[in-house]
């Protein structure tokens, strides 16, 4: 393994190294659980450079931010940091449970949202959470224009996002909805071939909003593994609003299950088979209404 | 390019010459002679090479040198304390629940359960035998099957 590197402290400086650097040898390192072993593999011709993001303080990359808007969060935040986080605890869970399932403990003290998204990894346990919870990415260029896109824009295909050469991910913000005397429902599923460590074979992330009377106001829902991005399932979402949670029965379970099936193009790989991704999606959809 | 960095292990302050690719856990073992640190996998997985930086228990094997620049390592060399090089609570815990068998995890496991316990600590965790197991999940151990490792871990909370 061999690169050069340059490490910013400031977001000028990163300004600057994105404009004075663009190719394809250029990569961004943040918290280097995927990147190193990403470099180790690298055949090229070019010796690799590597901008650093571990030494940029502006908080605009550090740090969660809550406003009455919604939630900030910096693309430097780790695993780590979004667990033990009050806000993300009670108006987030379905983050902070992704978070939780992420690697080991070891990693989630390295592994940054900005790089689980920019990975770009279908099974991307970060990704999910925040695909369910409808964020929206906040991507700064060298010219120090900041432009927003929704993560599900963001993520175009396995391994691929919609960064251009001179863009980095700066943070991603979740709006708060509003809505009265709101509860939240949530989970972040994952279905691996172990407990721990594990690469998921698949995922389901949700997050519902439900009003005093238990109706869902509002679900958004995720599935991981079973195509070539993390996908929001909407019509199953859909489906699910205006209905009272506890009174959802065998009959529309099964409609909900199937309708997040529809939205799943699984492969089969080593992993698993796409008839057994397929058969879990559908099976721990329908678990969410078991009793 | 080689760049210089300065950091502390185990509480002495060092100085490094080192390429932008160099991995912590070869300036540790290499560079400074600490061969506590053991390289299993060198990819993540198996926690061998489990170090503190800063307190948090990171993968040595994942964590490139430059950016120990300015921060606090630990590594099991630097449990040991006193003339009479006093074991940490951790490894007496260890070594009295017999959770030491070829001994390949056990520094890795050592750190992790030292970075772990602080954390509860400092947060006023009290974790259950789940939450312990999850905690160490980083950390493969092929010999003890687990058990006697998270019995030490227990006792270490029950005397707190
Ligand atoms: C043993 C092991 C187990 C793992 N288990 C899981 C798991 O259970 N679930 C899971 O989801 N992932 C897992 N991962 C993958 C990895 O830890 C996560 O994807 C992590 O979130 C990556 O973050 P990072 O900061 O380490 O990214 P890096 O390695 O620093 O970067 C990853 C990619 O994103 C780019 N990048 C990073 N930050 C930015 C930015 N701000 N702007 C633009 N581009 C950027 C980099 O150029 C690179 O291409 C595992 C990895 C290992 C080694
Ligand atoms: S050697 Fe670092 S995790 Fe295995
Ligand atoms: S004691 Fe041998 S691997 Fe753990």
């Amino acid at each position: 393994m061999n690169f050069e590197m340059i490490t910013p402290r400031t977001t000028g400086e990163l300004l600057q190294a994105l404009a004075n650097n663009q190719g394809s040898r250029v990569r961004i390192g943040a918290g280097y659980t995927d990147l190193i072993l990403e470099l180790k593999g690298l055949k090229c011709e070019e010796t690799p450079l590597v901008i650093n993001l571990a030494d940029l303080t502006d908080p605009k990359f550090t740090h969660i931010e809550k406003t009455d808007a919604g939630i900030r969060l910096g693309a430097l935040v780790t695993a780590g940091k979004v667990i033990i986080d009050a806000s993300i605890q009670t108006e987030l869970p379905v983050l902070c449970k992704a978070a939780s399932e992420l690697g080991s403990r070891q990693l989630r003290h390295r592994a940054t949202l900005g790089g689980n998204l920019c990975t770009a990894s279908p099974a991307g346990d970060i990704a999910a959470a925040l695909v369910a919870l409808e964020a929206r990415c906040e991507i700064l260029s060298a010219d120090g224009t900041l432009r927003t896109l929704a993560l599900t824009d963001f993520l175009v295909g396995v391994r691929k996002t919609a960064l251009r050469q001179d863009e980095v991910l700066q943070s991603v913000f979740i709006p708060t909805r509003k809505s009265i005397n709101k509860h939240l429902l949530s989970d972040f599923l994952k279905v691996g071939t172990r407990r721990s460590m594990e690469i998921a074979v698949v995922s389901l992330a949700y997050q519902f909003e439900l009003d005093a009377e238990e109706i869902i106001r509002h679900a958004g829902i995720a599935i991981g593994s079973v195509a070539p991005t993390v996908k929001f399932v909407s019509a199953a979402g859909e489906f699910l609003v205006g209905k009272k949670f506890s009174s959802i029965g065998a009959v529309a379970a099964d409609k909900f299950a199937a309708m997040v099936c529809a939205e799943a193009t699984p492969i089969s790989d080593i992993r698993a088979s796409a008839w057994y991704r397929r058969e879990v999606l559908y099976n721990i959809s329908r678990g969410i209404f078991d009793k | 390019m080689k760049k210089t960095i300065k950091f502390s292990i185990n509480g002495t302050k060092v100085q490094q010459e080192v390429l932008p690719a160099y991995l912590l856990i070869d300036v540790i073992r290499d560079g400074l002679g600490l061969r506590g640190t053991k390289p299993g996998c060198l990819e993540g997985e198996c926690g061998a090479c489990t170090v503190l930086i800063d307190g948090l228990a990171v993968n040595s094997c994942l964590y490139l040198a430059v950016n120990a620049d300015g921060k606090e390592v630990t590594t099991i060399e630097g449990l040991i304390s006193g003339p009479d090089f006093s074991l940490d609570p951790v490894q007496q815990a260890m070594v009295d629940f017999g959770a030491v068998q070829c001994g390949f995890c056990t520094s890795g496991m050592v750190m992790s359960i030292k970075g772990f316990y602080d954390e509860c600590v400092s947060a006023q965790i009290q974790p259950n035998r789940e939450q312990i197991k999850k905690g160490l999940e980083g950390n493969l151990c092929r010999c003890t099957g687990y058990k006697k490792i998270i019995d030490a871990v227990e006792s270490l909370f029950e005397e707190a």
